[in-house]
């Protein structure tokens, strides 16, 4: 028991001081021996990076580019994971595509970040949302149909085919009778694609230019200085992007942990 | 699942036999177009080179690679960085998990505190550590001094005998919780039948654990290991943030070398050179994995 | 089937929504993007562009980056001629990687549009000088904004106390440090450092290291352009590097600016090199604990007379840039004398003679004189292309024999054998 309570500390403990550095004023931060929880908190901070500086357009940006990805991504890897489930094409098709979706999450992702620069620069896409929507969809679709296809497999085809026997097309079944089924997967899926959406560095630290752009790791990445480091704004500015992955995380728990492990357990 | 219950009947009619092409063909296009168009397009390149006299086809970028202290040093570091990280996260994520795995007051409270690492940008990650480590301003070491320890030499970042050490640390704070995740997946997945045949059969804790529990556990093991190393191998974003390769070379990384390559030396070729080494060994090492899952 | 239809159209309207913004931003004429850096240079030509606004309505957007960062992102930008920015904030040793790629515009047509034959001649020679291309007496690709030059700091009170000479050679400065460290405690009562130093891999390191290099007679290069940073004077100026390190505050390897800086604010260092940028912070209450006990001087000499190394902040205007017109009229009235006056105001050296002698900036900085003296006889680091790869190189095993992983000469010998790599397969 104890060793839990240490292990929740240590996991917990930098991030609590984290949020105390955004909300310290300049003195307190360098202060030996460091206060931990005697000082008097301030907002300048956060107005500093909302207001005077562009953090909220680069919040703005990640959301939106987050949730349209993810959106794509998961509407356009649905289908095909159903499909790679639920039909059996010839010369086992199905089982070697689902092999090569699979592989291509394995690239490191220095390795296309040249030839997609290159790409979206030909299509005089750099440094707008849509590269980087286009870029993180690619990014997603793997996973989503990995993780679709898990939950697709549990789900026995006599619902479906119930279903088709009422008069009831393919699709028509698939959206009435299995996706209702799939929802918990779903959302653990989506949640998870948001997650890195919303996390991804380098390919925004390639893509984008200029503020309009930029996404919030960008940004924070950006404080830094030859002659300070702005703590104060990296760190209120942090410890706002930390908010909505955090609240969607922990809503979506018990979903996440069914997700991984059928994902993880079934392969 | 066995196969034939998965699958639907023949088709019935010529539209269904279009359905899953179709189902399939947006995903495929946008793959063909940001995965498998960049991986040649960035061969190609590997094997060119710009001359007076035009382009030209040639292994110079991996002739130079043989020679380049600077790659192998990278490899070398990143190779430790994975193997280090890999066997510390593993551990602590199974002991946490065999933790958690018990009936305890407050358990979904713990879940979900130890979750919180791993869903943090990988560059908050970076900036609260870097943050924590700084030598002369930073609460690890102000702690540690108030605790009376002697930090003058203890510079964690900042010191190219530590530094390495100090990322890999790093790496274990945000990714354990993953591990932990996946294995506590695992064991909770685990039916109650083996463990109740062993309590008949007068089993030991540790020879439960060994041969009842490991063994069930296989699969998730092999799949969280497979991804921490494919995830490990391609590290970039923490290091970015908290040494930038440095200091002295001393924590520099594959991903972070073609990083600079591509976009400070401006030399594509050589980049796409070594990327190409790079995917070709974590190919190699997810194939070993998937073998291994295998049997 | 809702749920997923209205999953669909909003996904779809946010598409839309993205891609209008995304439009929008080529529409408008009046507009003007800068690359700058983030910190203090790049703050005074916010404000500049600021004031540029309320003056012409032309909105500006500057964009700050990190050092190293802004270096790639200018880089990647000029190769690829995305066109994203229209001025370039750029520090000396990266013009001649993109002057001689032909990727800036030639200023003086522009000039002669202004009505100008040639740049202000209150702007300091040797300013100038490094943003022409060949050095000193080629084209004009760029004007000097930040007229950084390296001084020399030391702690006046304690050079006092312990009656030693303000130092005047590298062996003074190795000297003093030994009997400050020996003898000085910091005021909270810890350890008291000597020297402090950067020797961060890359820019730090070698930014800091040229002086001594130089004042022991070493060169880079010889006259036919083959590396000699293995030469006997190259070899003893790096040895001199790391004795020096030995009264340095621990960690030093990993320094950068703002460590420097945080030493000598909290007078736990009694000396440095660096750039005045930092001036006005050893008078800020709120910041120094070393208020009006720092000195500065030019540089120590060794076997010849000390240099400093000059790093002005330059600004050009990309080649693949729209809106070259508009570019040079807001970069002609940045520079200008009151301009660059409010620019100085703010903390940034001006380039110009005239302000270096106006009578409320010295009495704002009086260290202005010192600067002065040192820009005019400043030296800049070698000009050649390759030098982002040099110095990223050389920098790496500067850092590598100050953490004593090798021998000095076996540092210098290493740097040597890469360098010559770099150079000879940029000569194919």
């Amino acid at each position: 028991m104890g060793l839990l309570v240490l292990a929740l500390l240590v996991a917990l403990a930098p991030v609590y001081w984290m949020v105390t550095i955004s909300l310290k004023t300049e003195i307190d931060q360098f202060a030996r021996p460091p206060k931990w929880f005697t000082f008097t908190p301030t907002l300048e901070h956060y107005y500093d990076a909302f207001v005077t500086r562009s953090f909220s357009e680069y919040l703005l940006t990640s959301a939106i580019v987050a949730v349209v990805s993810t959106a794509c991504a998961l509407v356009i890897g649905t289908l095909a994971a159903y499909a790679l489930t639920r039909f059996r094409l010839p010369y086992n098709l199905d089982r070697k595509l689902s092999l090569w979706i699979l592989s291509t999450r394995m690239f490191p992702a220095i390795v296309t970040a040249v030839p997609l620069f290159l790409m979206m620069r030909d299509l005089r896409l750099v440094n707008t949302k849509a590269a980087l929507i286009i870029v993180y969809t690619g990014f997603n679709l793997p996973f989503v149909v990995w993780m679709m296809r898990g939950f697709f497999a549990e789900v026995p085809r006599d619902l479906e085919e119930a279903a088709l026997v009422d008069g009831d097309s393919r699709l028509g079944a698939l959206v009435r009778v299995v996706l209702p089924l799939v929802t918990p997967g779903l959302a653990a899926t989506a949640v998870f694609c948001l997650i890195v959406c919303w996390n991804e560095f380098l390919f925004a630290l390639v893509l984008t230019q200029t503020d309009a752009a930029m996404t919030l790791p960008v940004g924070i990445a950006g404080r830094v200085t030859q002659y300070e480091i702005k703590w104060g704004v990296m760190s209120a500015a942090g410890a706002v992007a930390m908010v909505p992955i955090l609240v969607f995380a922990l809503a979506m728990q018990k979903y996440l942990v069914r997700g991984l492990s059928l994902g993880a357990v079934k392969g | 699942m066995p196969r034939s219950r998965r699958f639907f009947s023949a088709p019935a009619n010529r539209r269904e036999l279009l359905l899953p092409y179709l189902l399939v063909a947006p995903a495929l296009a946008v793959l063909l177009a940001l995965s498998l168009y960049p991986l040649i397009y960035s061969v190609t390149i590997s094997l060119q080179q710009e001359t007076a006299s035009g382009v030209v086809w040639t292994l110079g970028h991996f002739k130079r690679l043989a020679t380049d202290n600077f790659f192998r040093t990278a490899m070398v570091h990143t190779f430790i960085y994975a193997a280090v990280a890999l066997a510390f996260e593993f551990l602590f994520g199974l002991i946490l998990a065999l933790l958690l795995n018990q009936q305890i007051r407050g358990r979904s409270l713990f879940r979900a505190g130890l979750l919180v690492p791993m869903m943090l940008p990988p560059v908050v990650v970076g900036i609260v550590w870097r943050l924590l480590l700084n030598p002369d301003f930073g609460a690890i070491n102000g702690t540690l001094k108030w605790l009376g320890v002697n930090t003058e030499h203890l510079t964690w970042t900042a010191s190219p005998r530590l530094a390495l050490l100090s990322v890999i640390a790093v790496d274990v704070w945000q990714w354990t919780p993953f591990v932990f995740l996946v294995l506590l997946a695992g064991l909770q997945a685990i039916p109650q039948e083996p463990y109740e045949a062993a309590l008949i059969d007068g089993s030991s804790r540790w020879q439960t654990f060994r041969h009842v529990t490991l063994p069930l556990l296989k699969p998730a093991i092999l799949i969280v290991l497979l991804l921490r190393t494919m995830d490990l191998l391609r590290v970039f974003d923490q290091i970015f943030i908290l040494t930038e390769g440095g200091p002295a070379f001393a924590t520099e990384m594959i991903s972070l070398y073609i990083y600079r390559a591509a976009f400070r030396f401006f030399d594509f070729g050589y980049a796409a050179a070594m990327s190409f080494v790079l995917l070709a060994l974590t190919n190699i090492i997810s194939v070993i994995y998937i073998k291994l899952l295998k049997e | 089937m809702i749920r997923t239809t209205t999953l669909i159209f909003a996904a779809l309207f946010l598409v839309l929504l993205v891609a209008a913004s995304s439009c929008t931003k080529r529409g408008s004429n009046a507009r003007l993007t800068i690359a700058a850096i983030e910190g203090v240079e790049g703050e005074a030509l916010k404000q500049a562009a600021v004031d540029y606004e309320k003056f012409t309505g032309v909105h500006i957007d500057v964009v700050q980056f990190p050092y190293a960062n802004l270096f790639d992102k200018e880089l990647l930008d000029l190769n690829s001629r995305t066109g994203a920015y229209d001025l370039l904030m750029m520090d000396d040793p990266w013009f001649p990687r993109f002057a001689e790629s032909a990727f800036l515009t030639n200023l003086m047509p522009l000039l002669q549009k202004h009505g100008k034959d040639g740049p202000d001649p209150d702007f300091v020679a040797k300013s100038v000088a490094v943003c022409r291309h060949p050095y000193q007496t080629g084209s004009l690709y760029a004007l000097p904004y930040v007229g950084n030059s390296q001084l020399f700091f030391y702690r006046k009170d304690l050079f006092a106390k312990y009656n030693l000479k303000p130092p005047a050679t590298w062996d003074d400065v190795l000297a003093a440090s030994k009997a400050i460290q020996e003898k000085e405690k910091a005021p909270d009562g810890g350890k008291m450092y000597g020297y402090v130093m950067r020797a961060a891999q890359g820019n730090a390191a070698v930014a800091d290291f040229m002086p001594i290099f130089w004042a022991f007679g070493a060169e880079m290069f010889d006259a036919q352009g083959k590396p000699t940073v293995n030469s006997p004077e190259g070899i003893a100026a790096l040895q001199f590097m790391v004795d020096l390190g030995k009264y340095t505050p621990p960690g030093y390897v990993s320094f950068n600016a703002s460590e420097v800086s945080a030493h000598l604010l909290q007078g736990t260092a009694a000396m440095s090199i660096n750039w005045p940028a930092w001036i006005s912070a050893f008078g800020d209450p709120a910041k120094s604990k070393v208020i009006g006990k720092i000195e500065f001087t030019t540089l120590p000499s060794g076997r010849k007379p000390g240099q400093a190394e000059i790093g002005n902040w330059l600004i050009a205007i990309p080649r693949s840039s729209q809106n070259a017109d508009l570019a040079i009229s807001f970069l002609l009235w940045a520079t200008n004398s009151e301009q660059m006056k409010r620019s100085a105001q703010r903390g940034n050296p001006p380039t110009r003679k005239s302000l270096f002698q106006d009578p409320e900036l010295v009495k704002q900085f009086p260290a202005y004189p010192a600067q002065l003296r040192s820009l005019e006889t400043s030296r800049p680091r070698p000009r050649t292309s390759h030098w982002n790869e040099i110095e990223n190189t050389f920098g790496i095993f500067l850092s590598k024999a100050n953490s004593g992983e090798l021998s000095p000469a076996d540092a210098m010998n290493q740097a040597n054998a890469e360098i010559e790599k770099i150079l000879q397969r940029a000569g194919q």
